[in-house]
């Protein structure tokens, strides 16, 4: 029996004291009513291509051993200037620990990470558990992890207790919630649950390339992206100095760096980071801006050390809602 | 299970040169072997942990296939704290014995002692593969376990011994335990109802369930039958301070203080001698404005255990609302003796100060110079340092302190109210309209959604 409505909650970063969100402050973003779980018969299954199929309980999962490491997690159609991420303390075993324990076998290039929620994803898809596809290759690195803490407490019903799966660096959606199942698969092996339901066809990044013809891609990596924390949209400030913060971040390597501008992106500034940037996790920054009366539009950039920098719109020939990397305005009136 | 195999196919731990040959026949060895093993229980016992592992090793050389000897090596050497040589002892003792769960358990405790949590983790994996239904050991390891505060293992072997399907009901009270402290409510509450509903249950122990229960409710924000539930446990265990203390932070956090007054009034009649109602019972008394009684209750807690720093806080607390500032400002110098540098004290009491009549503006000035020492950017100090300069005529250098502040809180009204009020004071007209317009700007944001 369900025991919750499925949720769609985000909190504004503004309320983000420090680097690390508040579990009660984690954005939640469920497509199936939060299933209701019990610990005593809580089962992990690993099968498909395997040579020992698991079958794990959490007295199993506890008594393996643990990785802790910060993430960021972020859904992929966070809105610009939306707040649906999140960056956390996590503690989890490796799943490249508990497929080697089951004996991937050579070949295999995918998992299918099952969650226990389940319903239908389109009006004409058969309820199903919600599923999704990953690479062996992701599954195996070493920040991939069957996620049970969360900031050092277990995780929160809303947010996949007793179990989910935590692929760093990903957007959320991988990041199956309420664990249930992983099914290892060939590359010629239909994934049935993730076709039938509907999965393949969400969560793709649909670009025009020409009139008519679409590259069609699935997500994965986070893009690099920042945001304003404070002020917050339309607000209202008196002249002087006052401290812009926010959050940066990206999936692939580390952030290099952030700009502000009060000019709606026609000048830039550096800001300064609070910490030393590192993989996966987020870093705050913050700029002492000398707010002039008027009407003003704030903006952040962030670029990575791969080269990358937030663009200023969305890119042309984007046909679908995910990805809204590019720069939000913040309008601020000062007085 | 695979590093312990590794280890174990070395067969015994130690090596040929720590064992001499010995020319005696099997009768004389039996006999020796026996005078050893007497004569370690024995050092054991006398405290002499060295003595005990030197005779339980030469036993051992002595019959190498004695899982008694390298059990007892091995306790003896973990109590000498020599963890690595006792964790070699007891996977021999395990692999010459492996239908033992003796080695097993030791082995779990030496890795606790040791705090190796990743080895101790392994023996569990082995223990829990071996003897999956074994419910003594595993609701034994689970005790253990929750004692060393290792309290995610704790649970695990709480589980198993669930699986094993026997039936405890002191068992099923600690898993309850440990499952609202993981933050599994409905399983906590589903296992402590059992308890509380199964007949032949002492009292005590179905206390405990309901308290449990009563604070996984309240962890789902069902707080009426929290407190149904914590209200069960104080009627069957009357003299368990702690469902008195839990029922009341729960009226507390309800804002219910009369009834959080009266569930620790109750409380404390059974158990005056307990200082642990006092200051939920003084600061309740504070929030439902009882003052005098708050008073004497938070008297009596200073005298008796005068480092409880929050009762100074309540005490001036209840001063400050009954609107005698002396005393106010003697229980914060008190608390400033006790700990210096407890935050914002200064603040509080230069606060305090400027509520005398008259006030000493020259004190206040003092004790906010003290403060800025420890918290420089504190905008309270400069806030409330402008308003002792307005009130002593010297309004160029309140001006100045109502400028800081407002640099250091810029979205907080009252110093934008305070200077504007300055400025008109000094004819500065224009000023004054500018910082007072600021002002409603601030306000205005601050309602911003």
């Amino acid at each position: 029996m369900p025991s919750h409505e499925a949720q769609n909650l985000s909190y504004p970063l503004q309320a983000i004291e420090g680097a690390i969100t508040p579990p009660d402050l984690f954005f939640v973003r469920d497509h199936f009513s939060e299933p209701e779980l019990t610990l005593d018969a809580w089962r992990l299954k690993i099968e498909g291509r395997v040579a020992r199929p698991l079958e794990l309980s959490l007295a199993d999962l506890l008594e393996s051993p643990t990785k802790k490491l910060e993430a960021v997690l972020e859904c992929a159609g966070n809105t610009a200037g939306g707040s649906a991420v999140s960056n956390a303390i996590w503690e989890g075993v490796p799943l490249a620990y508990l497929l080697r324990q089951a004996g991937v076998e050579s070949g295999a290039t995918m998992a299918l990470i099952e969650g226990a929620d389940s319903g239908r994803l389109m009006p004409d898809s058969p309820s199903l558990p919600y599923c999704q596809l990953v690479p062996i290759a992701k599954c195996m690195q070493p920040e991939s992890l069957i996620a049970l803490k969360l900031n050092d407490r277990f995780l929160p019903r809303r947010n996949g207790f007793p179990a989910r799966a935590l692929f760093p660096g990903w957007y959320a959606m991988d990041s199956v919630k309420w664990l249930q199942r992983i099914t290892v698969l060939r590359p010629e092996a239909p994934a049935s649950g993730f076709e039938a339901s509907g999965m393949n066809k969400v969560y793709n990044r649909i670009v025009e390339t020409s009139p008519g013809n679409r590259a069609v891609t699935r997500l994965s990596n986070i893009l690099i992206r920042s945001a304003i924390a404070w002020p917050p949209d339309n607000w209202k400030l008196p002249a002087g100095r006052h401290v812009i913060r926010g959050f940066a971040w990206t999936g692939a390597g580390v952030v290099r760096g952030v700009e502000f501008s009060s000019d709606s992106g026609t000048a830039w500034t550096p800001a300064k980071l609070e910490l030393a940037p590192k993989p996966f996790r987020w870093v705050r920054w913050n700029y002492s801006w000398r707010a002039s009366p008027g009407e003003h539009v704030l903006m952040s950039r962030a670029s990575d050390d791969s080269g990358h920098s937030q663009p200023l719109k969305r890119q042309p020939g984007r046909k679908d809602g995910y990805e809204l990397n590019f720069c939000a305005p913040v309008r601020c009136s000062v007085q | 299970m695979n590093v312990l195999a590794a280890l174990l196919s070395f067969g015994s731990v130690l090596a040929a040169a720590e064992c001499p040959p010995s020319s005696l026949g099997e009768k004389e060895t039996l006999a020796k072997f026996q005078d050893l093993d007497r004569a370690a229980q024995s050092a054991f016992d006398r405290g002499q942990f060295a003595a005990a592992a030197e005779q339980y090793r030469e036993a051992a050389c002595l019959v190498p296939k004695s899982a008694r000897a390298f059990y007892g090596l091995g306790i003896a050497e973990a109590a000498a704290g020599k963890f690595a040589a006792a964790r070699k002892a007891l996977e021999t003792a395990y692999a010459i014995l492996p239908e033992n769960v003796m080695p097993l358990a030791m082995l779990v405790r030496v890795e606790v002692a040791a705090k190796d949590i990743d080895r101790l983790k392994e023996v569990l994996r082995t223990a829990a593969q071996r003897f999956p239904k074994n419910a003594e050991l595993h609701s034994g390891l689970a005790r253990f376990l929750a004692e060393s505060q290792l309290l995610d293992l704790a649970l695990a072997e709480s589980l198993r011994f669930e699986q094993t399907g026997a039936s405890d009901t002191a068992s099923a009270v600690a898993l309850a335990v440990l499952e609202n402290g993981a933050g599994a409510y409905q399983d906590a509450i589903r296992t402590a109802q059992a308890v509380e509903g199964q007949s032949g249950v002492a009292d005590a122990v179905k206390a405990s369930a309901a308290g449990v229960a009563g604070l996984s409710y309240e962890s789902i924000g069902e707080r009426e039958q929290a407190i149904k539930h914590l209200s069960l446990a104080i009627e069957l265990a009357p003299a368990q301070e702690n469902s008195y203390l839990a029922l009341a932070y729960l009226y507390e956090k309800a804002q219910r203080f009369k009834e959080a007054v009266a569930v620790l009034e109750r409380g404390r009649k059974l158990m005056p001698e307990s200082l642990h109602f006092l200051l939920p019972l003084g600061s309740n008394l504070v929030w439902s404005e009882q003052y005098q009684p708050a008073v004497d209750v938070l008297n009596e807690l200073l005298r008796k255990a005068p480092d409880t720093l929050e009762a100074y806080l309540r005490l001036a607390e209840a001063y400050r609302n009954t609107g005698r500032p002396e005393l106010e400002i003697e229980i914060l110098r008190k608390l400033a003796q006790v700990k210096p540098d407890y935050p914002m004290v200064h603040v509080l009491t230069a606060r305090a100060m400027l509520n005398m009549d008259p006030v000493d503006y020259s004190a206040v000035l003092r004790i906010l110079a003290q403060a800025e020492k420890s918290t420089p950017n504190d905008a309270d100090i400069f806030y409330l340092r402008g308003k002792a300069y307005v009130a002593a005529g010297r309004a160029e250098e309140a001006v100045a302190a109502f400028q800081r502040a407002i640099e250091l809180r810029p979205m907080d009204p009252s110093p934008y109210y305070q200077l504007g009020l300055v400025y008109r004071k000094l004819g500065q007209l224009d000023l004054a309209r500018q910082t007072l317009s600021r002002m409603e700007h601030v306000k205005q944001a601050a309602g911003t959604p």
